[in-house]
């Protein structure tokens, strides 16, 4: 009979708890220290039918470009401070510059300027799944095409 | 809880033979050695006494017939389906069985709030990478989304009119998809 009547007493320190566990856990999400940016530098072309292991991963999202081969020239992460820019060297004397901008509702929109000799080539924002990434390609070199796979995950 | 109160507690269903032969074998082992417990069960068969006199002086002056044909009749008697029904979540609403229905609907809602966290393949509506603007100088630039491996592509590519002269290397001459 006593079990009965503490149980609504225990019920309420239960919803407490879990309502400051879920305080937590919601303000955890929304307050990343830093995005880990990574750069997939990799060449395509159609001199050959070789693909490169070191891609498997990403297979299928290379599959929608029309190349017969992908080769990855280059991998580079780096932690990046929200509103701060990290610069990547990218092969064929451009560089890759990434700013996060804000982290909402699991995405993280960020700018991305690919320069090519001090020349901007393209700015533009983009808001991508955390964890996950997109593609940007056409730039030519040594007979094929750069496609740069960037992906950013919040730390 | 001390014993003492423990057995008082026991000393009632105790008398009325309601305890097991186990429990019975403590709480009477108890109350002989117990000079508290003793007292509290004079007490309750004092009141036992009392109580039994009174009821058995005047049990036999109460008219039963009347309240047990009232009491079949309500038996009998088939309640409406609504009022039922009405009864029963009355039932379900009282304490404390919805004391608990309040954590579980704050689980319920945690979990449908982090469901993308634990099951990334329902994420697929908000799986895309999303273009909010794009300056690619003059260039010309495609933008393509792919349902089945959820990717988004931004293509530079050469301009029809071949404005890229000044570049070493030439660029494709369409998107590569």
């Amino acid at each position: 009979m006593k079990l009965l009547k503490k149980l609504p007493r225990r019920a309420l320190l239960f919803s407490c708890l879990a309502l400051v566990v879920a305080g937590i856990l919601g303000a955890a999400e929304k307050q990343p220290q830093s995005v880990q940016v990574s750069i997939g530098t990799i060449l395509a072309g159609n001199q050959s039918d070789d693909f490169d292991v070191k891609l498997k991963g990403m297979e299928s999202q290379l599959k929608v470009l029309k190349y017969r081969s992908y080769r990855l020239l280059k991998n580079e992460s780096q932690n990046v401070p929200w509103r701060g820019a990290k610069v990547f060297e990218i092969p064929g004397d451009r560089s890759l510059t990434v700013t996060p901008q804000e982290f909402q509702d699991n995405r993280i929109s960020m700018k991305v300027r690919l320069t090519q000799k001090q020349k901007p080539v393209l700015d533009t924002t983009v808001k991508i799944p955390n964890k996950g990434n997109f593609i940007l390609g056409g730039p030519p070199h040594e007979g094929g095409v750069l496609v740069l796979s960037i992906s950013a995950a919040a730390q | 809880m001390n014993e003492c109160e423990r057995i008082e507690n026991s000393i009632g269903p105790w008398l009325d033979h309601e305890l097991n032969a186990a429990e019975s074998e403590v709480v009477g082992a108890h109350v002989t050695a117990c000079s508290r417990c003793s007292d509290a069960r004079q007490r309750l068969e004092k009141i036992d006494r009392a109580l039994s006199s009174v009821l058995v002086d005047e049990a036999p002056k109460i008219e039963f017939a009347s309240f047990w044909r009232e009491l079949k009749q309500q038996i009998e008697q088939k309640r409406p389906w609504r009022k039922r029904l009405l009864e029963q979540a009355g039932d379900w609403a009282s304490a404390p069985r919805a004391a608990w229905a309040v954590p579980a609907l704050i689980a319920v809602l945690i979990a449908v709030l982090s469901y993308q966290s634990y099951f990334p393949i329902w994420r697929s509506r908000n799986n895309f990478a999303t273009v909010e603007s794009i300056d690619s100088y003059g260039r010309n630039v495609a933008l393509l989304r792919e349902d089945g491996s959820k990717t988004t592509v931004i293509w530079l590519y050469q301009n029809q009119e071949g404005d890229d002269e000044a570049a070493e290397e030439t660029p494709p001459a369409g998107p590569a998809f």
